[in-house]
Protein backbone atom coordinates (compact mmCIF):
# COMPACT_ATOMS: atom_id res chain seq x y z
CA UNK A 1 0.00 0.00 0.00
CA UNK A 2 1.53 3.19 -1.15
CA UNK A 3 0.70 6.64 0.89
CA UNK A 4 0.69 9.78 -0.89
CA UNK A 5 0.67 13.03 0.37
CA UNK A 6 -0.37 16.08 -2.39
CA UNK A 7 0.18 19.40 -1.68
CA UNK A 8 -1.54 18.94 1.64
CA UNK A 9 -2.18 22.05 4.03
CA UNK A 10 -3.73 21.71 7.41
CA UNK A 11 -5.49 24.00 10.06
CA UNK A 12 -7.66 23.69 12.79
CA UNK A 13 -11.04 25.01 12.47
CA UNK A 14 -11.94 26.96 15.02
CA UNK A 15 -15.03 29.68 15.56
CA UNK A 16 -13.74 31.88 13.24
CA UNK A 17 -13.52 29.72 10.63
CA UNK A 18 -9.92 27.61 10.12
CA UNK A 19 -7.13 28.30 12.22
CA UNK A 20 -3.40 29.45 11.12
CA UNK A 21 -1.78 26.98 9.29
CA UNK A 22 0.18 24.26 11.02
CA UNK A 23 0.75 22.07 7.98
CA UNK A 24 1.60 23.59 4.53
CA UNK A 25 2.76 22.18 1.06
CA UNK A 26 3.40 18.83 2.06
CA UNK A 27 4.18 16.63 -0.77
CA UNK A 28 5.36 12.95 0.58
CA UNK A 29 5.19 9.47 -1.39
CA UNK A 30 5.92 6.40 1.39
CA UNK A 31 5.93 3.58 -0.50
CA UNK A 32 5.37 -0.17 0.67
CA UNK A 33 7.30 -1.88 3.29
CA UNK A 34 9.01 1.41 4.04
CA UNK A 35 10.69 2.41 7.83
CA UNK A 36 9.72 6.42 7.17
CA UNK A 37 11.53 8.74 10.51
CA UNK A 38 8.97 12.09 10.66
CA UNK A 39 11.82 14.56 12.38
CA UNK A 40 11.78 17.70 13.61
CA UNK A 41 11.67 19.58 16.50
CA UNK A 42 8.54 20.16 19.12
CA UNK A 43 5.60 21.89 17.67
CA UNK A 44 6.65 21.53 14.21
CA UNK A 45 3.30 19.27 13.52
CA UNK A 46 4.81 16.24 12.38
CA UNK A 47 2.19 14.18 14.94
CA UNK A 48 -0.44 16.15 12.77
CA UNK A 49 0.98 14.91 9.55
CA UNK A 50 0.58 11.20 11.22
CA UNK A 51 -2.62 12.17 12.45
CA UNK A 52 -3.72 13.14 8.52
CA UNK A 53 -2.51 9.45 7.81
CA UNK A 54 -4.54 8.02 10.59
CA UNK A 55 -7.49 9.49 9.47
CA UNK A 56 -8.00 11.24 12.89
CA UNK A 57 -7.79 14.36 11.44
CA UNK A 58 -8.85 15.53 7.65
CA UNK A 59 -6.50 17.50 5.36
CA UNK A 60 -7.96 21.19 5.00
CA UNK A 61 -6.10 21.39 1.37
CA UNK A 62 -4.48 18.77 -0.86
CA UNK A 63 -4.98 14.58 -0.59
CA UNK A 64 -3.91 12.66 1.36
CA UNK A 65 -4.53 9.03 -0.22
CA UNK A 66 -3.72 4.93 -0.14
CA UNK A 67 -3.34 3.38 -3.10
CA UNK A 68 -5.29 6.51 -4.50
CA UNK A 69 -8.36 5.99 -2.10
CA UNK A 70 -8.31 8.89 -0.24
CA UNK A 71 -8.41 8.55 3.63
CA UNK A 72 -11.92 8.68 5.35
CA UNK A 73 -11.60 7.90 9.03
CA UNK A 74 -9.28 5.91 11.11
CA UNK A 75 -9.08 1.86 9.44
CA UNK A 76 -7.76 -1.31 10.41
CA UNK A 77 -5.72 -1.04 8.03
CA UNK A 78 -3.07 1.71 10.07
CA UNK A 79 -2.55 1.03 13.38
CA UNK A 80 -1.38 3.78 15.83
CA UNK A 81 0.92 3.74 18.98
CA UNK A 82 0.06 6.79 20.72
CA UNK A 83 3.22 8.73 22.41
CA UNK A 84 1.03 9.15 25.93
CA UNK A 85 2.01 5.73 28.28
CA UNK A 86 -1.51 5.56 29.95
CA UNK A 87 -4.35 6.82 28.33
CA UNK A 88 -4.49 4.86 25.04
CA UNK A 89 -4.98 1.60 27.00
CA UNK A 90 -8.17 0.31 28.54
CA UNK A 91 -6.89 -0.06 32.44
CA UNK A 92 -10.19 -1.88 33.12
CA UNK A 93 -8.77 -4.75 30.53
CA UNK A 94 -5.35 -6.97 31.18
CA UNK A 95 -2.83 -7.04 28.86
CA UNK A 96 -4.70 -9.50 27.33
CA UNK A 97 -8.08 -8.17 27.04
CA UNK A 98 -6.28 -5.03 25.38
CA UNK A 99 -4.53 -6.96 22.70
CA UNK A 100 -7.78 -8.99 22.20
CA UNK A 101 -9.99 -5.94 22.20
CA UNK A 102 -9.53 -4.89 18.63
CA UNK A 103 -9.60 -8.60 17.50
CA UNK A 104 -13.04 -9.10 19.28
CA UNK A 105 -14.64 -6.21 17.97
CA UNK A 106 -13.72 -7.24 14.44
CA UNK A 107 -15.47 -10.59 15.13
CA UNK A 108 -12.41 -12.60 15.52
CA UNK A 109 -13.60 -16.25 16.58
CA UNK A 110 -11.77 -16.38 20.18
CA UNK A 111 -9.66 -19.87 19.45
CA UNK A 112 -7.94 -17.98 16.82
CA UNK A 113 -8.28 -14.69 19.20
CA UNK A 114 -6.04 -16.26 21.39
CA UNK A 115 -3.35 -17.47 19.48
CA UNK A 116 -2.80 -14.02 17.49
CA UNK A 117 -2.66 -12.49 20.94
CA UNK A 118 -0.24 -14.74 21.99
CA UNK A 119 1.66 -14.60 18.70
CA UNK A 120 1.54 -10.17 19.47
CA UNK A 121 2.91 -10.52 23.15
CA UNK A 122 5.73 -13.01 22.47
CA UNK A 123 6.88 -9.96 19.40
CA UNK A 124 7.02 -7.57 22.46
CA UNK A 125 8.23 -10.45 24.87
CA UNK A 126 5.16 -9.86 27.13
CA UNK A 127 3.57 -12.96 27.02
CA UNK A 128 4.67 -13.87 30.66
CA UNK A 129 2.82 -10.47 31.54
CA UNK A 130 -0.92 -11.30 29.78
CA UNK A 131 -2.78 -11.21 32.54
CA UNK A 132 -1.36 -8.09 34.73
CA UNK A 133 -3.56 -5.14 34.52
CA UNK A 134 -1.54 -2.16 32.33
CA UNK A 135 -1.33 0.12 35.81
CA UNK A 136 1.28 -3.21 37.00
CA UNK A 137 2.98 -2.61 34.58
CA UNK A 138 6.48 0.13 33.67
CA UNK A 139 6.22 2.10 31.24
CA UNK A 140 8.52 0.49 28.70
CA UNK A 141 5.96 -2.70 28.66
CA UNK A 142 2.45 -0.54 28.72
CA UNK A 143 4.19 1.12 25.29
CA UNK A 144 5.25 -2.89 24.15
CA UNK A 145 1.71 -3.58 24.57
CA UNK A 146 0.31 -0.64 22.61
CA UNK A 147 2.57 -2.06 20.13
CA UNK A 148 1.40 -5.58 20.51
CA UNK A 149 -2.13 -4.43 20.26
CA UNK A 150 -1.35 -3.17 17.30
CA UNK A 151 0.36 -6.11 15.77
CA UNK A 152 -2.10 -8.20 16.44
CA UNK A 153 -4.77 -6.50 14.12
CA UNK A 154 -1.80 -7.21 10.94
CA UNK A 155 -2.16 -3.82 9.78
CA UNK A 156 -0.25 -3.07 6.89
CA UNK A 157 0.93 0.50 7.95
CA UNK A 158 2.07 1.02 11.67
CA UNK A 159 1.87 4.79 12.97
CA UNK A 160 4.15 5.29 15.82
CA UNK A 161 4.11 8.96 17.39
CA UNK A 162 6.88 9.09 19.34
CA UNK A 163 6.20 5.89 21.22
CA UNK A 164 9.73 5.66 23.19
CA UNK A 165 9.81 9.64 24.06
CA UNK A 166 9.25 9.14 28.16
CA UNK A 167 11.28 5.99 28.68
CA UNK A 168 14.47 5.66 30.31
CA UNK A 169 17.29 5.75 27.62
CA UNK A 170 18.27 2.09 28.05
CA UNK A 171 14.30 0.95 27.85
CA UNK A 172 14.54 2.90 24.56
CA UNK A 173 17.49 1.03 23.07
CA UNK A 174 16.47 -1.73 23.88
CA UNK A 175 13.05 -1.31 22.05
CA UNK A 176 14.43 0.50 19.32
CA UNK A 177 16.14 -2.27 18.12
CA UNK A 178 12.67 -4.47 19.11
CA UNK A 179 11.03 -2.14 16.64
CA UNK A 180 13.19 -3.26 13.56
CA UNK A 181 12.81 -6.70 14.30
CA UNK A 182 9.36 -6.53 14.91
CA UNK A 183 9.28 -4.73 11.50
CA UNK A 184 11.84 -7.12 9.87
CA UNK A 185 9.78 -9.73 10.69
CA UNK A 186 5.89 -8.55 9.85
CA UNK A 187 6.60 -6.82 7.05
CA UNK A 188 4.69 -3.63 6.27
CA UNK A 189 5.10 0.14 6.22
CA UNK A 190 6.00 2.16 9.12
CA UNK A 191 5.80 5.67 10.10
CA UNK A 192 7.92 6.80 12.94
CA UNK A 193 7.59 10.34 14.51
CA UNK A 194 10.63 11.46 16.72
CA UNK A 195 12.41 14.42 17.66
CA UNK A 196 15.69 12.47 18.50
CA UNK A 197 18.40 12.19 15.83
CA UNK A 198 19.71 9.40 17.42
CA UNK A 199 16.73 7.17 17.37
CA UNK A 200 15.96 8.33 13.79
CA UNK A 201 19.33 7.30 12.76
CA UNK A 202 19.14 3.66 14.44
CA UNK A 203 15.35 3.33 12.88
CA UNK A 204 14.70 4.80 9.79
CA UNK A 205 15.63 3.98 6.35
CA UNK A 206 14.27 7.55 4.84
CA UNK A 207 14.05 10.31 7.20
CA UNK A 208 11.84 13.40 6.66
CA UNK A 209 12.91 16.48 8.34
CA UNK A 210 10.56 18.96 8.77
CA UNK A 211 10.96 22.97 9.03
CA UNK A 212 9.46 24.36 12.58
CA UNK A 213 6.13 25.75 12.76
CA UNK A 214 3.56 27.39 12.12
CA UNK A 215 2.94 26.29 8.39
CA UNK A 216 5.65 23.81 8.55
CA UNK A 217 6.62 21.59 5.79
CA UNK A 218 9.26 19.15 4.44
CA UNK A 219 12.82 20.94 4.70
CA UNK A 220 14.99 17.85 4.09
CA UNK A 221 14.78 14.51 3.14
CA UNK A 222 17.45 11.98 4.30
CA UNK A 223 18.23 8.62 2.55
CA UNK A 224 19.55 6.20 5.13
CA UNK A 225 21.89 3.77 3.34
CA UNK A 226 23.03 0.74 5.98
CA UNK A 227 21.91 -2.18 7.36
CA UNK A 228 20.09 -3.03 10.43
CA UNK A 229 21.48 -2.90 13.36
CA UNK A 230 22.78 0.26 13.14
CA UNK A 231 26.60 0.83 13.73
CA UNK A 232 26.74 4.30 15.70
CA UNK A 233 30.45 4.52 15.07
CA UNK A 234 30.31 4.05 11.40
CA UNK A 235 31.09 7.21 9.11
CA UNK A 236 28.37 7.07 7.48
CA UNK A 237 26.38 7.32 10.33
CA UNK A 238 28.64 9.81 12.14
CA UNK A 239 28.41 12.28 9.00
CA UNK A 240 24.58 11.93 9.16
CA UNK A 241 24.12 12.97 12.63
CA UNK A 242 26.57 15.78 12.09
CA UNK A 243 24.10 17.17 9.27
CA UNK A 244 20.83 16.26 10.41
CA UNK A 245 22.13 17.73 13.73
CA UNK A 246 22.93 21.32 11.85
CA UNK A 247 19.68 21.24 9.81
CA UNK A 248 17.56 20.65 12.40
CA UNK A 249 19.44 22.90 14.59
CA UNK A 250 18.51 26.06 12.15
CA UNK A 251 14.65 25.24 12.49
CA UNK A 252 14.96 25.03 16.65
CA UNK A 253 16.73 28.56 16.35
CA UNK A 254 13.66 30.01 14.48
CA UNK A 255 11.33 29.19 17.31
CA UNK A 256 13.86 30.25 19.97
CA UNK A 257 14.85 33.77 18.41
CA UNK B 1 -3.00 2.57 49.73
CA UNK B 2 -3.12 2.13 53.55
CA UNK B 3 -0.14 3.03 55.77
CA UNK B 4 2.09 0.15 57.47
CA UNK B 5 0.35 0.26 60.66
CA UNK B 6 -2.99 -0.03 58.85
CA UNK B 7 -2.53 -3.45 57.49
CA UNK B 8 -1.42 -5.11 60.30
CA UNK B 9 -3.51 -6.74 63.17
CA UNK B 10 -3.04 -3.97 65.65
CA UNK B 11 -3.02 -1.48 63.05
CA UNK B 12 -6.94 -3.01 62.73
CA UNK B 13 -7.50 -2.47 66.78
CA UNK B 14 -7.22 0.95 66.55
CA UNK B 15 -10.48 2.25 65.00
CA UNK B 16 -12.32 0.05 67.71
CA UNK B 17 -10.81 0.83 70.96
CA UNK B 18 -11.19 4.77 69.36
CA UNK B 19 -14.77 4.35 69.17
CA UNK B 20 -14.89 2.07 72.84
CA UNK B 21 -12.92 5.39 74.18
CA UNK B 22 -15.25 7.80 72.29
CA UNK B 23 -18.20 5.84 73.74
CA UNK B 24 -16.99 5.76 77.34
CA UNK B 25 -15.78 9.53 77.81
CA UNK B 26 -19.64 10.45 76.67
CA UNK B 27 -21.20 8.03 79.19
CA UNK B 28 -18.53 9.50 81.84
CA UNK B 29 -19.05 12.60 80.89
CA UNK B 30 -23.11 12.73 80.24
CA UNK B 31 -23.24 11.10 83.87
CA UNK B 32 -21.28 13.69 85.68
CA UNK B 33 -21.31 16.54 84.42
CA UNK B 34 -24.04 17.09 82.19
CA UNK B 35 -27.86 17.24 82.56
CA UNK B 36 -29.01 13.73 81.41
CA UNK B 37 -32.31 15.49 79.55
CA UNK B 38 -29.75 17.29 76.94
CA UNK B 39 -27.15 14.15 76.36
CA UNK B 40 -28.13 10.96 78.18
CA UNK B 41 -25.93 8.66 78.70
CA UNK B 42 -24.64 6.33 76.16
CA UNK B 43 -26.36 3.33 78.44
CA UNK B 44 -29.77 4.89 78.72
CA UNK B 45 -29.77 5.62 74.81
CA UNK B 46 -29.13 1.79 74.29
CA UNK B 47 -31.85 1.06 77.23
CA UNK B 48 -34.18 3.12 75.22
CA UNK B 49 -33.38 1.02 71.73
CA UNK B 50 -33.98 -1.80 73.83
CA UNK B 51 -37.49 -0.53 74.83
CA UNK B 52 -38.32 0.48 71.12
CA UNK B 53 -37.23 -3.22 70.17
CA UNK B 54 -39.88 -4.46 72.86
CA UNK B 55 -42.64 -2.28 71.45
CA UNK B 56 -41.70 -3.97 67.89
CA UNK B 57 -40.74 -0.54 66.91
CA UNK B 58 -37.29 -0.55 66.36
CA UNK B 59 -37.14 -2.53 63.28
CA UNK B 60 -39.97 -1.19 61.24
CA UNK B 61 -38.69 2.20 61.52
CA UNK B 62 -34.64 1.37 60.32
CA UNK B 63 -36.87 -1.04 57.72
CA UNK B 64 -39.30 1.76 56.51
CA UNK B 65 -36.59 4.50 55.94
CA UNK B 66 -34.05 1.96 54.54
CA UNK B 67 -36.42 0.49 51.63
CA UNK B 68 -36.93 4.20 50.73
CA UNK B 69 -33.70 5.17 51.11
CA UNK B 70 -32.59 2.15 48.91
CA UNK B 71 -35.43 2.17 46.77
CA UNK B 72 -34.94 5.90 45.87
CA UNK B 73 -31.45 5.60 45.12
CA UNK B 74 -31.27 2.55 43.29
CA UNK B 75 -34.12 4.05 40.83
CA UNK B 76 -32.81 7.35 40.59
CA UNK B 77 -29.33 5.84 39.78
CA UNK B 78 -30.84 3.96 37.29
CA UNK B 79 -32.31 6.87 35.07
CA UNK B 80 -29.34 9.19 35.60
CA UNK B 81 -26.57 6.73 34.54
CA UNK B 82 -28.27 6.65 30.90
CA UNK B 83 -28.43 10.51 30.76
CA UNK B 84 -25.11 11.17 32.26
CA UNK B 85 -23.48 8.90 29.39
CA UNK B 86 -25.84 10.55 26.67
CA UNK B 87 -25.24 13.98 28.24
CA UNK B 88 -21.71 13.52 28.56
CA UNK B 89 -21.36 11.74 24.91
CA UNK B 90 -23.20 14.02 22.60
CA UNK B 91 -22.89 18.04 22.73
CA UNK B 92 -26.31 18.76 21.74
CA UNK B 93 -27.90 16.51 24.09
CA UNK B 94 -25.98 18.43 26.72
CA UNK B 95 -26.79 21.79 25.28
CA UNK B 96 -30.19 20.97 25.47
CA UNK B 97 -30.41 19.16 29.35
CA UNK B 98 -27.94 21.21 30.76
CA UNK B 99 -30.30 24.38 31.78
CA UNK B 100 -32.84 21.86 33.19
CA UNK B 101 -29.92 20.18 35.30
CA UNK B 102 -28.19 23.13 36.66
CA UNK B 103 -30.85 25.25 37.23
CA UNK B 104 -32.89 22.39 39.28
CA UNK B 105 -29.90 20.68 40.63
CA UNK B 106 -29.69 24.05 43.06
CA UNK B 107 -33.41 23.43 44.12
CA UNK B 108 -32.96 21.43 47.23
CA UNK B 109 -35.44 17.91 47.47
CA UNK B 110 -36.39 19.52 51.15
CA UNK B 111 -37.37 22.55 49.23
CA UNK B 112 -39.98 20.18 46.88
CA UNK B 113 -41.14 18.20 50.07
CA UNK B 114 -44.61 19.80 50.54
CA UNK B 115 -44.90 19.92 46.83
CA UNK B 116 -44.74 16.60 46.17
CA UNK B 117 -47.34 15.65 48.78
CA UNK B 118 -49.68 17.77 47.27
CA UNK B 119 -48.57 15.90 43.70
CA UNK B 120 -48.05 12.50 44.49
CA UNK B 121 -49.88 11.93 48.07
CA UNK B 122 -48.31 11.31 51.73
CA UNK B 123 -47.44 7.62 50.87
CA UNK B 124 -44.24 5.85 49.67
CA UNK B 125 -44.97 7.26 45.85
CA UNK B 126 -43.76 10.90 47.49
CA UNK B 127 -40.89 9.53 49.07
CA UNK B 128 -39.61 7.51 46.94
CA UNK B 129 -39.42 10.38 44.33
CA UNK B 130 -37.93 12.81 46.64
CA UNK B 131 -35.28 10.53 46.90
CA UNK B 132 -34.99 9.85 43.79
CA UNK B 133 -34.77 13.56 42.35
CA UNK B 134 -31.75 14.02 45.30
CA UNK B 135 -29.74 11.15 43.78
CA UNK B 136 -30.25 11.52 40.16
CA UNK B 137 -28.86 15.17 39.88
CA UNK B 138 -25.58 13.80 41.73
CA UNK B 139 -25.48 10.77 39.97
CA UNK B 140 -25.91 12.34 36.19
CA UNK B 141 -23.53 15.15 36.70
CA UNK B 142 -20.96 12.92 37.77
CA UNK B 143 -21.45 10.14 34.78
CA UNK B 144 -21.39 13.58 32.43
CA UNK B 145 -18.37 14.41 34.26
CA UNK B 146 -16.69 10.86 33.50
CA UNK B 147 -17.79 10.54 30.08
CA UNK B 148 -16.48 14.27 29.55
CA UNK B 149 -12.86 13.30 30.88
CA UNK B 150 -11.98 9.91 28.86
CA UNK B 151 -9.21 10.68 26.78
CA UNK B 152 -9.49 11.14 23.57
CA UNK B 153 -6.69 8.51 22.56
CA UNK B 154 -8.67 5.61 23.92
CA UNK B 155 -11.56 6.39 21.66
CA UNK B 156 -8.89 7.05 18.74
CA UNK B 157 -7.09 3.43 19.50
CA UNK B 158 -10.60 2.02 19.16
CA UNK B 159 -11.37 3.51 15.93
CA UNK B 160 -8.11 1.84 14.91
CA UNK B 161 -9.71 -1.38 15.41
CA UNK B 162 -12.47 -1.11 13.53
CA UNK B 163 -14.77 -0.15 15.99
CA UNK B 164 -18.21 2.18 14.93
CA UNK B 165 -19.54 4.78 17.16
CA UNK B 166 -22.10 2.05 19.22
CA UNK B 167 -18.94 -0.07 20.04
CA UNK B 168 -17.07 2.78 21.21
CA UNK B 169 -19.85 3.69 23.65
CA UNK B 170 -20.77 0.10 24.69
CA UNK B 171 -16.91 -0.86 25.31
CA UNK B 172 -15.17 2.25 25.97
CA UNK B 173 -17.44 4.77 27.56
CA UNK B 174 -19.40 2.85 29.75
CA UNK B 175 -16.43 1.04 31.21
CA UNK B 176 -13.76 4.10 31.19
CA UNK B 177 -17.22 6.48 33.18
CA UNK B 178 -17.57 3.46 35.77
CA UNK B 179 -15.46 5.10 38.02
CA UNK B 180 -17.42 8.51 38.10
CA UNK B 181 -20.49 6.80 38.09
CA UNK B 182 -19.78 4.99 40.78
CA UNK B 183 -18.50 7.80 43.26
CA UNK B 184 -21.46 9.33 42.26
CA UNK B 185 -23.62 7.14 43.81
CA UNK B 186 -21.43 6.58 47.14
CA UNK B 187 -21.97 10.92 47.24
CA UNK B 188 -25.93 10.39 46.24
CA UNK B 189 -26.42 7.51 49.00
CA UNK B 190 -25.67 9.73 51.84
CA UNK B 191 -28.00 12.86 50.37
CA UNK B 192 -30.56 10.02 50.33
CA UNK B 193 -30.28 10.09 53.59
CA UNK B 194 -30.61 13.56 54.58
CA UNK B 195 -33.67 13.86 52.39
CA UNK B 196 -35.65 11.16 53.72
CA UNK B 197 -35.11 12.51 57.22
CA UNK B 198 -36.82 15.92 56.14
CA UNK B 199 -39.75 14.20 54.45
CA UNK B 200 -40.28 11.74 57.53
CA UNK B 201 -40.06 14.20 59.47
CA UNK B 202 -42.68 16.49 57.77
CA UNK B 203 -45.26 13.86 56.62
CA UNK B 204 -44.43 10.58 57.49
CA UNK B 205 -46.05 7.83 60.23
CA UNK B 206 -43.45 5.93 60.17
CA UNK B 207 -39.32 5.99 59.80
CA UNK B 208 -36.54 7.50 61.85
CA UNK B 209 -36.97 10.92 60.81
CA UNK B 210 -40.73 10.41 62.09
CA UNK B 211 -38.61 8.87 65.17
CA UNK B 212 -36.97 11.32 66.10
CA UNK B 213 -39.91 14.19 65.72
CA UNK B 214 -42.28 12.31 67.30
CA UNK B 215 -40.11 11.78 70.18
CA UNK B 216 -39.60 15.12 71.10
CA UNK B 217 -43.61 15.14 71.75
CA UNK B 218 -43.26 12.66 74.34
CA UNK B 219 -40.10 14.00 76.26
CA UNK B 220 -38.34 10.84 74.76
CA UNK B 221 -34.69 12.80 74.24
CA UNK B 222 -33.35 8.87 74.55
CA UNK B 223 -35.27 7.48 71.43
CA UNK B 224 -34.19 10.63 69.47
CA UNK B 225 -30.87 9.82 70.61
CA UNK B 226 -31.91 6.64 68.92
CA UNK B 227 -32.78 7.81 65.81
CA UNK B 228 -29.66 9.90 65.38
CA UNK B 229 -27.54 7.23 66.36
CA UNK B 230 -29.14 4.62 63.64
CA UNK B 231 -28.84 7.51 60.92
CA UNK B 232 -24.91 7.71 61.22
CA UNK B 233 -24.58 3.88 61.91
CA UNK B 234 -27.20 2.90 59.12
CA UNK B 235 -24.87 5.12 56.74
CA UNK B 236 -21.88 4.11 58.26
CA UNK B 237 -22.98 0.58 57.15
CA UNK B 238 -24.57 1.39 53.94
CA UNK B 239 -21.41 3.36 52.63
CA UNK B 240 -19.24 0.60 53.36
CA UNK B 241 -21.51 -2.29 51.57
CA UNK B 242 -21.06 0.17 48.71
CA UNK B 243 -17.24 0.07 48.79
CA UNK B 244 -17.12 -3.34 49.24
CA UNK B 245 -19.45 -4.04 46.31
CA UNK B 246 -16.82 -1.53 44.59
CA UNK B 247 -13.79 -3.62 45.75
CA UNK B 248 -14.92 -6.86 45.11
CA UNK B 249 -17.63 -6.91 42.35
CA UNK B 250 -17.07 -3.91 40.56
CA UNK B 251 -12.92 -4.37 40.98
CA UNK B 252 -11.50 -3.53 38.00
CA UNK B 253 -14.31 -1.44 36.94
CA UNK B 254 -13.78 1.36 39.37
CA UNK B 255 -9.91 0.75 40.33
CA UNK B 256 -8.79 3.62 42.87
CA UNK B 257 -11.95 4.95 43.40
CA UNK B 258 -13.05 2.17 46.05
CA UNK B 259 -9.96 2.76 48.03
CA UNK B 260 -11.04 5.43 50.29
Amino acid sequence: MTIDLNQVAFSYATTQGSGPLILENIDLTVPEGEFLILLGPSGCGKSTLLRLIAGFDSATRGRVTIDDKPIRGPGKDRGMVFQDLTSALYEWLTVRGNVEFGLRISGVKPEERRLRCDEALQMVNLLSHADKFPDALSGGMKQRVQIARMLAMRPSIMLMDEPFASLDAQTRQMLQNQMVSIWNDVGGTAIYVTHDIREALNLGQRIILMSAGPAAGIKHTYDVPMDYPRNQTDPVYIDLLERISLDIEEEVKKVWV
Amino acid sequence: MSGKTGSTWRGQLISPIAVIAGLLAWEISARLFIDPFFLPPVSVIFLGAVELYQKDLLFVHIGVSMARILTGWVLGSLIAIPIGLIVGSFLTAKRIVDPFIHFLRFIPAIALVTLFIVWFGVGELSKILLVMYATSFIVLINTATGVGTIHENKKLAAQTFGANAWDIFLLVTIPAAMPSIYVGMRLALASSFLVIVAVEMLAAESGLGYLIWTSKLYFKIDWMFVGIFLLGFLGLVSDYAWKMIGKHVLGRFVRESANY
